[in-house]
């Protein structure tokens, strides 16, 4: 047994430790902990498998930004939000398990079973080496084949910015609800009755001093649409309530 | 002028479209200027290309295009103008053209003004297409148009049930003559694999007797349903539920003669099958003797013309049938002018009594309307075969042709029906606009129509008297010596007619016109025959005419009723039964299942996550299987 | 047993893909659901890059590249939902949330 397998397997062992502790925490910034734990684990075995820059790429973004986004979360979520550890649904946690032991038979039988049928590829570690390393290398390979695939992941990432941007918008409906129980001045149609047979109907004539009497008993507000205008008294009519 | 013949159709087709597309809400009461310009620029083309072919005594064409090139079978899109053809043309272009101004006072102020006159252009189109053809199935193609604009046309009027009804009635009956004018095509087809007509009648010689009568008798049932032969008349008086101008137009000078002129253009075919020649001759002479008793009993205005056409056309029918096809067609042009003024006459009566079409709420009518008066006399008197109007000429040559063609009774039935027409057309004339006036006086005031209809009925009276001497003398006119290039080769038999018979046919049919016109006097304006005593003696033989032989009934009782009855038990038992309880019965049990199956949809994550690590395990496993060395 | 083989990784892969895709279905708290969605990702990265070392060959390392970008782009989707979920229908439980349903 070469140190190389060793050490292999007490990453392994930490990592795969580490999920589990990921599943089974009570506490969400307990599980992110242990999350953080697996990933660097994961990066460190990266290493052993040659891919340096990978391994660097693994800690930034995983380790360096999804969590600390992820425990972001975990701090804004209202606590009172958060589910009961000890939920029900014993029937789902029963196949569950069932499933996961199924696919984990599967899996394992077809790598123990599996044979090796194929190539090795260009890059041997000396060929890595010749071009200065890891990096260099898949520097090469990503800019000489795949610069439209990165272009695409640029613009998902564009994307992606846009969508938690609009995700995270601050709500309507309770601006609405501000709306809702005042009188109504607006630019938009009353309930489409204006302009029936071509004459605009005359407003009620308001006496001047009406109009501020009535003012001080409703609040005017501007509706934006016409939808607000419709929960609202026409003209005319009095407010009921 | 070859170059040009296109113009011919493409002018009213132009105005046609145009006043589809930009009629309802551009042009409307203006629609009729690019109307009337369309035919007239047809009309004038049409001068021009006749006055060349008359001139150099050969047929012109224009190839437009090749419409179906399949290997050797080819179907161009060619113009050809012969003889026979420019006959067609100069009838078909001048009528429209007077009928299309004529239309304007008539039609004036109807809503659907830009319609009438974008599908009457159209209809022109179809028909100037039609003649011009030079293959069966651009024919046949044309054939179905006239009768498609024919049914938008009686059915102009459409939220009148009775049009509605009238064009469809129109539409099916002539379904049926077309569906045996098809399938003669077919067999043209069949049998010599080229459609067009030189080929065709270069070859059919060649066929056997059997075949040709088939061909022969086949491309008849056409002609019967599209020129209202028996059995198939009985669209053509239905038909005049449409405008007046219409069935001036369509339902007397034309498209009804379209079944005439396919006949006449396919001689050499029939000529080629004596059978098919007897059975023509038969039909057209049962024809113009039933419609001529029909035509005496109505009262309807139009409907008494319109059974005279049927009656006409009978008479061009066994024309044909005897071989007399230079006098059918003959017979075709002045019944064109004569029959078109006889309606467009009848159309300013009616104007003129505010749509009232039914003769024995008219009379004395004389007075109010001068004009029309003359010029329906005319009309009338030409259709009698009064000498020397257009009438006699081809009506006594038809008469002669049948008689030296071998056909004597039918040339004796001929003359019967001529004494029935003579007296029918003048018991319109004497009950119209003689004796005493029986409208209310109070409510209707006759009044003559205004310039723009009379100018027609003046120009298409001076075609009613002097369109017969073209024809004079008999057999050696201008009008014969024009088309005998038509009507020679092929085996055609020329029948020479002695001065004597012609002569003698001339005075019996004078004879019998004129005891048409006294007995008509006698009857309807003397009274010293009273017509209901006379109807009554008659009695079951007045009440056959009167019923219009029962066609109806029988159609109704034999075709109509059995239909009907087998259309609604396919609709009560098989469409909602069968068809929509099968359709109803899938979507009801995919909502049965689909209500069953709804439950799995629980909206809950964790649910689906499980189905889809389900799904997981499943294919990862099929995969195993099939492609580890595990379980092999 | 001697040397590092690719059995060992597929093994680590595999069990931390079932460890991952557990708590996919057992746990209700969404932001760990999330947790375990990334360490799923992980996996799949694991045998991507053993491969890539077993064949000498750079491609598996670049699709693991892309797939820690989509990771990214994910975590970010993600968790805006999760802040939306939380304000407004004010739970992160999955049992709570029947949205999907008609």
């Amino acid at each position: 047994m070469s140190a190389e397998v060793l050490v292999f397997d007490i990453l392994g062992a930490i990592a795969v430790l580490a999920a589990a502790g990921v599943v089974l925490a009570r506490n969400p910034v307990h599980s992110a902990l242990a999350l953080v734990v697996s990933f660097v684990n994961v990066a460190a075995i990266y290493v052993i498998l040659r891919a340096e820059f990978l391994a660097a790429a693994q800690i930034i973004v995983y380790t360096g930004a999804i969590l600390v986004l992820v425990l972001f979360v975990i701090m804004l979520v209202d606590p009172d939000n958060l589910p009961e550890f000890h939920g029900g649904r014993p029937v789902q946690r029963l196949l569950a398990l069932i499933l996961g032991l199924a696919l984990l038979g599967e899996v394992m039988a077809a790598i123990l079973t599996r044979t090796i049928v194929g190539q090795p590829g260009p890059w041997s570690p000396q060929a890595v080496a010749a071009v200065g390393g890891n990096t260099q290398a898949l520097g090469r390979v990503l800019y000489s084949g795949y610069v439209l695939p990165i272009q695409v992941t640029a613009v998902l990432l564009l994307a992606a910015t846009i969508g938690a941007l609009v995700l995270a918008r601050p709500d309507t409906p309770r601006v609405r609800a501000l709306v809702r129980d005042t009188a109504t001045i607006s630019l938009a149609h009353p309930r489409g009755s204006e302009m029936a047979n071509g004459v605009e109907p005359a407003l009620p004539a308001l006496a001047a001093g009406q109009l501020k009497l009535e003012a001080g008993e409703r609040t005017l507000v501007m509706a934006k649409s016409g939808d607000d205008f419709l929960d609202q008294p026409v003209w005319g009519e009095r407010h009921q309530s | 002028m070859a170059n040009w013949i296109f113009l011919i159709p493409l002018a009213p087709l132009i105005a046609a479209v145009v006043n589809f597309i930009f009629g309802r809400w551009y042009l409307r009461d203006r629609a009729h200027w690019l109307a009337i310009l369309g035919v007239a620029i047809s009309f004038g083309v049409s001068v021009a290309v006749v006055a060349q072919v008359a001139r150099d005594e050969v047929a012109l064409s224009q190839h437009l295009y090749t419409w179906i090139p399949a290997g050797d079978f080819q179907v161009p899109v060619t113009l050809t103008v012969d003889q026979l053809t420019a006959v067609m043309l100069l009838v078909v272009t001048g009528v429209s053209l007077l009928v299309h101004i004529y239309s304007v006072g008539y039609m004036h102020g109807d809503p659907g003004f830009y319609r009438f006159f974008a599908y009457l252009p159209l209809f022109v189109f179809s028909m100037l297409m039609l003649v011009l053809a030079n293959n069966y199935l651009l024919l046949f193609v044309f054939w179905e148009a006239v009768g498609l604009c024919s049914y938008l046309l009686i059915g102009f009027w459409y939220r009148r049930r009775s049009a509605a009804q009238a064009a469809k009635k129109a539409f099916v009956v002539n379904r049926v003559g077309d569906f045996g004018f098809g399938l003669g095509v077919m067999l043209i087809f069949v049998h010599l694999g080229t459609l067009e007509y030189t080929g065709v009648f270069a070859q059919v010689g060649a066929l056997p007797q059997g075949t040709i009568t088939a061909i022969a008798l086949l491309l008849f049932t056409g002609a019967i349903g599209k020129s209202a032969q028996i059995p198939l008349f009985v669209w053509l008086p239905d038909a005049m539920e449409g405008p007046t101008p219409v069935s001036a137009l369509i339902h007397a000078a034309t498209m009804v003669t379209a079944g005439i002129f396919m006949v006449a253009r396919s001689w050499p075919i029939f000529a080629a099958s004596p059978d098919a020649m007897l059975v023509v001759a038969i039909i057209g002479a049962a024809t113009a003797f039933v419609a001529a008793t029909i035509g005496l009993t109505q009262y309807d205005i139009k409907k008494v013309v319109a059974y005279s056409t049927v009656s006409q056309l009978g008479y061009m029918a066994f024309a044909l049938g005897s071989g007399a096809w230079v006098a059918a067609i003959f017979h075709l042009t002045t019944h064109a002018f004569f029959k078109a003024l006889l309606f467009l006459g009848a159309g300013s009566v009616i104007h003129a009594m505010h749509d009232e079409q039914d003769m024995r709420r008219m009379g004395g009518l004389k007075r109010h309307l001068p004009l029309t008066y003359w010029t329906f006399l005319i009309g009338s008197a030409a259709n009698a075969g009064i000498f020397p109007l257009a009438g006699f000429w081809s009506k006594d040559e038809v008469i002669v042709g049948a008689w030296v063609g071998g056909r004597p009774i039918v040339a004796i039935v001929g003359l019967v029906a001529a004494l029935f027409t003579s007296l029918y057309m003048f018991r319109v004339v004497f009950l119209t606009f003689h004796g005493p006036e029986r409208f209310d006086a109070h409510t209707v005031h006759p009044h003559e129509s205004p310039p723009v209809m009379a100018v027609p009925l003046l120009i298409l009276s001076v075609g009613a008297v002097f369109a017969g001497f073209l024809g004079v003398p008999p057999e050696r006119g201008v009008f014969h010596r024009f088309l005998e290039p038509v009507f020679s080769g092929h085996g055609a038999e020329v029948h020479h007619v002695s001065t004597a018979t012609t002569l003698t046919f001339g005075l019996i049919s004078t004879a019998v016109a004129l005891a048409g016109l006294g007995l008509a006097y006698a009857a309807y304006v003397r009274g010293a025959i009273k017509p209901a005593v006379v109807a009554a003696r008659l009695g079951p033989l007045y009440q056959l005419a009167y019923r219009r032989w029962y066609f109806d009934e029988i159609y109704e009782a034999l075709i109509v009723h059995p239909l009907y009855r087998l259309s609604v038990w396919l609709w009560r038992v098989v469409d909602i039964g069968i068809i929509d309880g099968a359709v109803n019965g899938v979507a009801g049990l995919v909502n049965f299942t689909a209500q069953r199956w709804r439950r799995v949809q629980t909206g809950l994550v964790a649910n689906y996550a499980l189905a889809i690590a389900l799904g997981t395990v499943i294919i990862v496993g099929v995969y195993l299987i099939v492609g580890s060395t595990l379980f092999q | 047993m001697s040397e590092l083989t690719a059995t060992h990784f597929l093994t680590l892969s595999a069990a931390l893909f079932i460890i991952g895709m557990l708590g996919v279905l057992i746990r209700r708290n969404v932001l760990v659901i999330f947790m375990c969605i990334e360490l799923m990702f992980n996996a799949v990265n694991v045998s991507f890059i053993g491969f890539a070392w077993e064949q000498h060959s750079l491609v598996g390392q670049t699709f693991a590249l892309f797939i820690i970008a989509v990771a990214a782009a994910e975590a970010v989707v993600g968790l805006g939902i999760i802040m939306a979920l939380s304000r407004r229908l004010d739970t992160v439980d999955i049992d709570q949330v029947h949205e999907l349903r008609e």
